[in-house]
């Protein structure tokens, strides 16, 4: 591996009041390494996503892209760094439409979005750009759709759509398939394949499907109250007896077993 | 050293008004959501108000100034129940708006009722009348009655929010509405009741204010909320540790202006919402 | 609504307008300059209520400062119009710049409260500095001195003439909304309106846009306040006022937040509506905050917006009326 890690975090600290959301992490992330970030409810996941990507302020640490401090960076400067996320709870432009949606981080990426007098109606590349986008997620179809009237697993594929269209660096997607079901997931899981495959956008997804998690990442990181509890190849996550002991509830297994341990 | 404790004084027991306006202010942001423009009015017509009983009831002035703000708390009533009640649905904006529309309903009501100018409330304070030797100058005893009173509020709220079973229940709901429907509790009844409650103490602010202003116009709430507002806001909206704290300083510091730089005393009070909301951009107590 | 069809009706709009000094009476004429300037005003506030989604009490001040930036400039240094009305925009974008950095700073009910307070402490600026702003007697002697352009002097110092000045700055006002909406800022300004936190994770930075729709805004204000200062000799620090302010709200909500046409036609219904109540009654302030209170309850998208939905149909990105 040469030169620096895509993302690196380093002693990076949170708590809101008392609840410890982050301690002392350090982690790396490296180019084209599909990781899935799992762990019970309140391990700090969101919270971790929130840190990385400039939505929550850090109260100690350092977060470094591509060697470049980028702890107090504002949001809007890691997006056009590279670093962007959809969010677990939908969070799109309700009145605008699906391509209007898409349109808004195509233009404000691509320099165009300072203009007051050019004409939306022309912005030819723009537009293809995020028809493109669109497309990727299955979406092409639904672009006059305003974001308020799409289905409720549209909506869902468009905050990824939203997220994409920023062709980031580094992506991290929040719970992406919450409330998506089997054929969105399926057709969103491809979605990621193939643009991971493409090698441009290095993904890291907050996961709880156990399908999703095992099927996508390359490596698979643990978080339990704010620390790192197992990271490593999904195999040996899997098998590893911390995770089990924290987390087995919510994997897909027989039935007498999962009932078991929960 | 006698000017600078007189000029305190005088600050504080101002800021006193400014203060039962701002937590009754605070306290229907806190719950409902809600900021209320027409708060000023409310203040605006306790004065009023108090001072037609004052007049009408002669000589009982207390109980006319103890009736004055319930009777402007039939205003509150109406306000919240049949207006604001209906567009808690809708956005922001048009609640402040609606609140907005009062203030022009209930300012103009008050010109045609009483006048555009200014009227001189009569006397007859009894026991609070006169003045008090203070490092060998006067200070009327009214303004001292004043300052006592603020405090009292302020414990008298905090009491009540932190150590009651209603208070509690305030509490809950201003932090989690449909969590306290869930559990039982008639939100919409609550709602009518804080915001009618946090009228009574912009209208008492009103009605105490008969006696210290010695001039009521229909201006005057216009003047009081604007710094009701900013007290709100310095101290955080929603804190009423916050805009008692806020009030103390904008009063005093208002009096110094007044007192020593009277081409500056407006902006001296502008100027600190602005320095105030660069340190802190929710105010001083306000919520991350 | 096709595009051919919307060119044509506005086209026969401003034929309208045009005819509208040929017909008989002072009054009609200056009735609807009225109703131009307070257009001007109401579209550029809507580019920051309808569009950006922010809600500012204080845009009296900068309405009253194109008025006195127009006034002082015609009164002490030259009775130019056009460079007045330049003088009397750039003293509104100014202040903008200036109350606008401290402004978006902050969101919400926070954003609103300090432009009601800069607002006010504009309205008692003006009030105040007597030697300079002639306090609450305002400035007067305004004349209307002739548009000298190059070899040419049009004179506008009759209100007929002056009419036809404000109908192209009506326009050209018209013309400059129309564009930004359908422009890629503008996509960026309603972004922000819809979500702001997405718009910042889009790479937009969020208060410069802001900061931007809020000076562009205040410019219109301007222009409108400093085209009153022509019309009537003379500029007034009730401008500034807070109940000033409330003017473009009320005429936004009125005629809907949504479209182009709305703050006209808010425009159109509140100046008519006020020349009607003024001749009953003088508590014209009453009736305003009744009629607001009447509007709040009941439209939710103004009148334009309700003829909207009777016709139907959503206009398809980048295509506009």
């Amino acid at each position: 591996m040469t030169g620096p890690a895509l993302l690196e975090v380093r002693g990076l600290q949170h708590a809101f009041g008392s609840v410890v959301t982050a301690k002392d992490l350090h982690l790396d992330f490296q180019d084209g390494v599909l990781t899935s970030i799992i762990g019970p409810n309140g391990a700090g996941k969101s919270t971790l996503v929130n840190l990385l990507t400039g939505h929550l302020p850090v109260q100690a640490g350092r977060v470094a892209f591509r060697g470049r401090d980028v702890t107090r960076m504002p949001v809007h400067d890691r997006v056009r760094l590279g670093i962007c996320r959809s969010f677990q709870i939908v969070n799109v432009f309700p009145r605008l439409t699906a391509l209007e949606n898409v349109l808004v981080p195509v233009l404000a990426l691509s320099g165009r979005a300072r203009r007051p007098f050019a004409r939306l109606s022309r912005e030819a590349e723009a537009r293809r750009a995020a028809e493109a986008a669109l497309e990727a997620v299955g979406l092409g179809p639904a672009r006059e759709v305003p974001a308020l009237a799409l289905s409720h697993g549209d909506k869902h594929l468009l905050e990824v759509a939203v997220a994409l269209a920023a062709r980031p660096a580094l992506l991290f997607l929040d719970e992406p398939t919450a409330g998506m079901n089997p054929v969105e997931r399926a057709r969103l899981l491809e979605s990621i394949r193939r643009l991971a495959g493409e090698g441009r956008t290095t993904f890291v997804v907050v996961e709880h499907d156990m399908d999703v998690v095992f099927s996508l990442s390359a490596r698979v990181l643990v978080l339990h109250r704010g620390e790192v509890l197992c990271d490593g190849a999904p195999a040996a996550v899997r098998a590893d007896a911390r995770v089990r002991e924290v987390y087995l509830g919510q994997e897909v297994v027989p039935a007498p077993e999962k009932a078991a341990a929960t | 050293m006698q000017s600078i404790v007189h000029v305190c004084l005088a600050g504080l027991s101002s800021g006193m008004f400014i203060w039962l306006v701002a937590s009754g202010l605070t306290l229907i942001f806190g719950v409902l959501g809600v900021l209320n423009f027409a708060h000023g009015s409310f203040y605006m017509l306790g004065a009023y108000v108090s001072f037609a009983l004052v007049k009408a009831l002669s000589p009982h002035f207390y109980l006319a100034m103890f009736l004055g703000p319930l009777a402007v708390c039939a205003a509150g009533f109406v306000v919240e129940r049949w207006f604001l009640r209906r567009v808690y649905a809708l956005e922001l904006p048009y609640q402040l708006l609606l609140t907005f529309a009062f203030v022009l309903v209930f300012d103009n009501l008050v010109k045609i009722a009483w006048g555009a100018g200014s009227l001189s409330p009569p006397s007859g304070l009894g026991p609070l009348e006169g003045s008090v030797d203070i490092l060998g100058r006067n200070f009327p005893v009214y303004s001292l009655f004043v300052i006592a009173v603020g405090p009292l509020v302020a414990l008298a709220l905090w009491a009540a929010l932190e150590r009651t079973w209603i208070g509690r229940i305030v509490r809950a709901a201003s932090s989690d509405r449909e969590m306290a429907s869930a559990l039982g509790v008639r939100v919409p009844a609550l709602f009518t009741g804080v915001f009618v409650f946090g009228t009574w103490l912009g209208a008492l602010g009103g009605a105490l204010a008969v006696p210290y202003v010695g001039l009521l116009t229909p201006g005057m709430g216009e003047t009081i909320i604007i710094e009701a507002f900013i007290v709100a806001v310095i101290g955080g909206l929603g804190s009423l540790k916050g805009a008692f704290l806020g009030a103390l300083v904008l009063g005093v510091l208002s009096a110094f202006g007044t007192r020593f730089f009277p081409a500056f005393d407006m902006f001296l009070t502008f100027i600190l919402m602005a320095a105030v909301l660069l340190w802190r951009p929710r105010g001083l107590f306000g919520a991350a | 609504m096709r595009p051919g069809v919307a060119a044509a009706a506005w086209l026969a709009l401003l034929a309208a307008l045009c005819a509208v000094p040929f017909l008989s009476g002072r009054f009609a004429p200056y009735l609807a300059m009225r109703v131009m300037m307070m257009g001007i005003f109401a579209l550029g506030y809507n580019l920051l209520l309808g569009q950006t989604g922010l809600l500012s009490f204080g845009h009296g001040a900068f309405y009253a400062a194109g008025a006195y930036g127009l006034g002082l400039f015609a009164l002490r240094v030259s009775p130019h119009p056009i460079l007045g009305l330049a003088a009397g925009v750039a003293a509104a974008a100014v202040l903008a710049l200036v109350v606008g950095a401290l402004c978006v700073r902050s969101s919400e009910v926070y954003f609103s409260m300090l432009t009601l307070a800069f607002g006010m402490m504009f309205f008692a600026l003006v009030w105040n500095a007597r030697e300079v702003t002639g306090g609450d007697d305002g400035l007067i002697g305004v004349v209307r001195a002739p548009v000298e352009l190059g070899l040419a002097r049009i004179p506008i110092e009759r209100e007929s003439q002056f009419y036809f000045l404000v109908l192209l700055l009506f326009a050209l006002s018209i013309w400059v909304a129309h564009r930004i909406r359908l422009s890629p800022f503008g996509l960026v300004l309603a972004g922000l309106r819809e979500n702001a936190t997405r718009t910042a994770f889009a790479g937009v930075p969020v208060r410069r846009y802001r900061l931007a729709a809020f000076v562009v805004s205040a410019a219109f204000a301007g222009l409108a306040g400093a085209l009153e200062v022509l019309l009537e000799s003379g500029a007034r620090p009730f401008m500034a006022h807070w109940t000033h302010s409330a003017e473009p709200i009320l005429v936004s909500l009125f005629g809907g937040l949504e479209t182009l046409t709305g703050p006209l036609v808010g425009s159109l219904f509140f100046i008519a509506m006020r020349e009607v109540i003024q001749r009953y009654t003088e508590h014209w302030m009453l009736a305003f905050g009744l009629l607001l209170l009447v509007v709040i309850m009941g439209f939710r998208g103004g009148v334009v917006g309700a003829l909207g939905a009777l016709l139907g149909g959503r206009r398809p990105a980048g295509e506009g009326r």
